[in-house]
């Protein structure tokens, strides 16, 4: 399972990382979130995440404002 | 109260609009940079872009004024910094905030602050305080035209200056959205989807149409408009006159999420009302005029003259979105222009163009030219279909050509 972030159009609610600390955090040079541990390609953030978390990162997705973040198999 | 020169402040939220603005002669133009600022969730300028946005508002010796609006939280203070350095940087004439932080960081590199609606400022006691940090003042949205003239009465007689050293100058919305809530404070956004209209992120729910059911019998009201959180557009083509001798300096459109041909549209009425005031040609007829250009670009129905003259509330929108009496259609790009010849070659790769079409070509440094399709060429025995037309502008190539038509429907509800 993978998080996926657009991150280009983050705004910095800081909703993603009230929800995942452990996977979010604000980045103190632009104010967006950062996907930690994540690749990058091109101008998008790829985390490979563990079934088991699912509920948490759903969360994370269901409730960012910008639906930046995706959950893919 | 004597006429001073107002300004006319429009909205730039692309290089398309930038252009359209100083196209259709605009004083000023105020544009976001980055996420923090009240149209995040619109396609927004970069750091990177502010040395062009500048030397373009340069050449054009109009004003640049960034805005930096959105409440802010600690994790954002190192990015209004760097905003601000860049700002002074680039010399843009002004941060538009209304945060404390922001005004104190942009005061603490030595910006000029205008202080904006989304801090609410309703009365001269607010306006002395906020004149310590700010050289412009713009007003709630909500204010009368008298309150509007006490304030700016109260600031000639008590001389309330600027950091500038200048008349604290007070400016409001002339044309454009309102909103159910005061001055853009609402938390109906973030209460129904974690989308923080303070954080420029507003998902706009309230435009949509509502019914009122009673929870315990089940009966539904019956309402003659279903859309009551959503308010007619600003506008007041014909009361700037009134506005302008009240005393306010700065006349703001709204809209910077809207598109290149609605900043024209917009700007070159206002632009033009504001002058024939002050020549002495303002005409019920040219105010007729006006409104008729302004009802071709987006709008959701006009409430014509807002609050200024009077507290009713009853203008409210009767359809989900824009009432525009014109759309655009895509039909292609520009794939080259001849300057010698003013002629433009363009690729029909979405759309067809007729011989009475009026066409709209859109682009980063053309900005909106207008032209009419009479003496376009078809060439026929190309693969692909080309036409080449003479037109009133330059334009530049991967520019978007547009046919502008009639629109007669509504706008379908939004899924």
């Amino acid at each position: 399972m993978k998080l996926i972030h657009y991150r280009d159009n983050c705004i910095g609610c800081n909703s993603c990382v009230q929800h995942a600390p452990h996977y979010w955090a604000i980045s103190p040079i632009d104010g967006k979130a950062d996907l930690l541990g994540s690749i990058q390609k091109k101008d998008v953030f790829i985390l490979k995440v563990d079934e088991s978390e699912k509920e948490i990162h759903s969360r994370v997705v269901r409730d960012c404002p910008m639906r930046i973040i995706k959950l893919s198999q | 109260m004597k006429q001073k020169n107002v300004e006319v402040l429009a909205p730039a939220g692309s290089f398309e609009s930038l252009q359209a603005a100083i196209q259709g002669g605009a004083d000023a133009v105020y544009f976001g940079i980055e996420q923090l600022n009240m149209r995040s969730r619109s396609a927004n300028f970069k750091l990177k872009d502010l040395p062009e946005i500048m030397k373009r508002c340069r050449k054009h010796d109009i004003k640049g004024y960034l805005t930096l609006n959105t409440i802010m939280y600690d994790h954002d203070l190192p990015l209004i910094q760097e905003i601000c350095d860049a700002a002074l940087k680039n010399k843009v004439d002004a941060v538009i905030a209304s945060d404390i932080a922001a005004i104190q960081l942009a005061r603490g590199v030595g910006l000029s602050v205008h202080c904006s609606t989304q801090l609410n400022i309703s009365n001269i006691e607010a306006v002395r305080f906020f004149a310590q940090y700010a050289d412009v003042i713009v007003l709630a949205r909500e204010l009368t035209l008298q309150q509007i003239h006490f304030i700016c009465a109260g600031i000639e007689k008590e001389k309330i200056k600027g950091p500038a050293g200048k008349s604290v100058e007070i400016e409001v919305f002339c044309h454009g959205a309102l909103c159910v809530a005061i001055s853009g404070k609402c938390y109906m956004s973030l209460a129904t989807y974690n989308a923080s209209a303070n954080r420029g992120a507003c998902l706009q729910n309230c435009r949509r149409s509502y019914r009122v059911i009673d929870e315990e019998t089940g009966d539904e009201l019956v309402l003659d408009n279903n859309y009551v959180m959503s308010p007619k557009d600003l506008c007041t083509i014909g009361m700037i006159d009134k506005l302008i001798n009240a005393g306010v300096g700065v006349l703001k459109i709204e809209g910077r999420g809207k598109s290149a041909e609605y900043v024209l549209a917009t700007t070159k009425a206002y632009c033009e009302a504001v002058e024939s005031v002050d020549d002495g040609t303002y005409t019920p007829a040219k105010i007729e005029e006006w409104k008729t250009q302004l009802k071709t670009v987006f709008n959701r129905g006009f409430w014509e003259n807002g609050y200024y003259l009077g507290k009713s509330l009853g203008e409210w929108s009767n359809a989900y979105g824009s009432q525009a009496t014109q759309e655009k259609v895509i039909v292609g790009t520009v794939r080259n222009y001849y300057p010698q010849k003013k002629v433009a070659e363009i690729f029909l790769q979405a759309g067809n163009v007729k011989t009475e079409d009026m066409m709209l070509i859109i682009g980063p440094t053309t900005g909106v030219v207008k032209c009419q399709a009479t003496k376009m060429i078809v060439h026929k025995g190309i693969k692909d279909k080309v036409i080449t037309l003479p037109v009133p502008a330059k334009v530049r190539k991967n520019d978007q050509v547009y046919v502008v038509k009639e629109r007669h429907e509504t706008n379908p509800l939004p899924r």
